[in-house]
């Protein structure tokens, strides 16, 4: 089998050849040890005055996130090549680099949506992009926002057909690019607010809540279509519902807000044959038996440091999901010794992978993840992820 | 009377309806019956001691917490001006921050919330606080404990540095450290040489309330 009848066949929970490997490779720091690059120092750069505006100026084109997305995208392809995966997912967005005061850096990202990232460095001088605060406090910021941004959504729609159509071109015949149409409803909904904000809303303001996410509803539909039309054979909506302990919201909250929104994701992405596996972090097992009745074929992360047992998870959906994840990035892909990442990988298979319907994974990307590791965890997976699996 | 209003203001908070929570909070305010203020400021944390247990069995959601939170935030602007400082009713002293790098406030900000209805006087230092802010706080507060908040990977060793000065300093055995947030684990906080990792502000609470009393 090559990659695709082995991811193809293992989502429609039948058992391939072996078990697949999907990189969740997104992070530069990742990238740059897996390909031998050395980091471009984008924060040193912006720290210059007299370089910062000329940056900005550069940057705030949509010619240049074009270009920037998929060469980020490409390298983390790369990777996954260089590793021996299967699929990798991808990731688009359009930013801004704007000041920002409240920023350490004196400028930051601002996202389409109305978030702001921060700017750093980690240790080896790779950017460290991260979500940090909301822009739209009040119901008149968001609207005055969203109206204003209108020609801004419609280049992002557009944009993310044409970057997975030329990752599909160049990639798609040696590895499985996983599409991704934006970020999720939920976290489109509360995230350019703050949570804070966000939950007095749902109290005391619910018919702007309902407004909000039916804006992003949609939104997310047509960018799904958008991906969908560079022949993708699965994508993958990011929308993380958990924390460390359980979901972020009650259930049945959940279920009123987002129910009917993610039954019309799975609606489109099944009219036209194709496979949807929902990304979120966190401790969400209270939620899975709602991701089978919204129509998720997979669910990814399953983050052990949030308690999320692989055996737990098959034994409550059986093989109504497909699994894909877990193996821990808080240790076992930072320092873990080969030994312990074969177990680690030999218990996945045990917990999961009979019958098909499991994809071996990281349960994060993770700046501190060693691209060794990743690959000894490849190695296990083809000498212990034979089917059928006799462990 | 002055029962029944206290009554309200916990139950009102329960059931999450802030207008109510606040109409009993401004009858407590005005006096009425015999309520006190620090009734009604004792009303409140009996009510958050509830949200918080209701948090940590899987009863209620983070959304819940945080907005019993809010609610509880509101009321206290109401009754904290009507408060004398009594510093002999504190638990103890406890300096908050987010470490230096990371801006996210959301955990801090719920963790201080319970703290202070717990009963401890808490000192906020912010969001992006560098070492030795934290260590100066330390050496002029003598907090019972110190509680450091990170949700970045690329921030979480600021942690071990703010260890390193209180060390330096002399100062480490004064002060009870206790760490959470996203980015941070049980591993990493053995590692770090914190007292304490927590996954949720209200086991911090639990956490630096067993301190208090273990004084």
């Amino acid at each position: 089998m090559n990659f695709k009848e082995r991811i193809l066949t293992a989502m429609n929970h039948e058992e391939p050849d072996r078990v697949p490997v999907m990189g969740l490779i997104v992070d530069p720091a990742t990238v740059n040890k897996t390909l031998n690059k050395k980091p471009t120092d984008l924060v040193g750069m912006i720290k210059k005055p007299w370089l910062a505006p000329l940056i900005a100026r550069f940057m705030n084109t949509n010619r240049f996130w074009q270009s920037f997305y998929y060469s980020n995208t490409a390298g983390c392809l790369e990777s996954a090549l260089k590793l021996g995966f299967d699929a990798n997912w991808t990731i688009y967005a359009l930013m801004q680099l704007r000041k920002d005061t409240k920023s350490a850096l004196g400028w930051a990202w601002h996202d389409a949506y109305g978030r702001v990232w921060d700017l750093d460095t980690d240790e080896d001088g790779n950017t460290a992009v991260n979500y940090s605060r909301a822009l739209l406090e009040t119901e008149e910021q968001w609207e005055r926002w969203v109206e204003a941004k209108k020609p801004l959504f419609q280049t992002l729609t557009r944009n993310v057909e044409g970057f997975h159509k030329k990752l599909v071109k160049n990639y798609g015949d040696r590895i499985l690019p996983i599409g991704y149409a934006a970020p999720g409803i939920f976290e489109n909904s509360w995230q350019p607010m703050g949570f804070v904000n966000f939950t007095r809303f749902v109290y005391q303001k619910p018919d702007f809540v309902k407004k909000v996410i039916s804006f992003h509803t949609d939104h997310y539909l047509k960018n799904l279509e958008a991906v969908m039309k560079s022949g993708v054979e699965v994508v993958l909506g990011g929308d993380d519902f958990g924390q460390k302990t359980g979901p972020m919201l009650r259930p049945e909250l959940i279920e009123k807000l987002f129910g009917e929104s993610y039954r019309r994701v799975t609606d489109l992405v099944h009219k036209q044959k194709k496979k949807y596996i929902h990304h979120s972090c966190g401790n969400i097992y209270q939620l899975l038996d709602r991701f089978v009745a919204w129509g998720f074929d997979g669910i990814i992360t399953l983050e052990p440091t949030a308690g999320m047992d692989l055996g737990k998870v098959r034994q409550q959906v059986g093989h109504k999901l497909v699994l894909i994840g877990n193996m821990d990035v808080s240790y076992l892909l930072v320092r873990g010794s080969r030994e312990e990442i074969e177990e680690a990988v030999k218990k996945a298979l045990r917990d999961a992978a009979r019958g098909g319907g499991y994809i071996l994974s990281s349960s994060h990307s993770h700046p501190l993840v060693d691209p060794a590791r990743l690959g000894w965890m490849v190695e296990a997976a083809h000498k212990y992820g034979k089917y059928p699996i006799s462990l | 009377m002055s029962k029944e209003i206290l009554e309200q203001l916990k139950t009102s908070l329960l059931e999450l309806d802030m207008e109510a929570t606040l109409k009993a909070a401004n009858s407590a305010v005005k006096g009425e019956g015999t309520t006190t203020a620090q009734d009604a400021v004792n009303a409140v944390s009996d009510a958050l001691q509830v949200v918080g247990k209701r948090f940590q069995t899987g009863e209620w959601f983070l959304s819940e917490l945080v907005y019993a939170g809010e609610i509880a935030t509101e009321v206290m602007k109401l009754l904290s001006p009507l408060m004398k400082a009594d510093s002999s009713k504190s638990l103890g002293t406890v300096v908050v921050g987010t470490v230096a790098g990371d801006i996210h406030d959301l955990g801090k900000n719920i963790f201080i919330n319970y703290a202070r209805s717990a009963g401890f006087n808490v000192i906020d230092l912010g969001v992006d606080v560098p070492v030795p802010k934290f260590v100066n706080a330390v050496k002029e507060h003598k907090p019972l404990a110190l509680g450091i908040s990170c949700l970045l990977t690329s921030t979480d060793k600021e942690i071990g540095r703010v260890i390193e000065e209180l060390k330096r300093q002399k100062i480490r055995g004064s002060v009870k450290v206790i760490i959470g947030g996203a980015a941070l684990t049980e591993g990493f906080a053995r590692s770090a040489g914190v007292d304490a990792f927590v996954p949720d502000a209200v086991t911090g609470t639990d956490i630096v309330r067993k301190w208090s009393a273990s004084q």
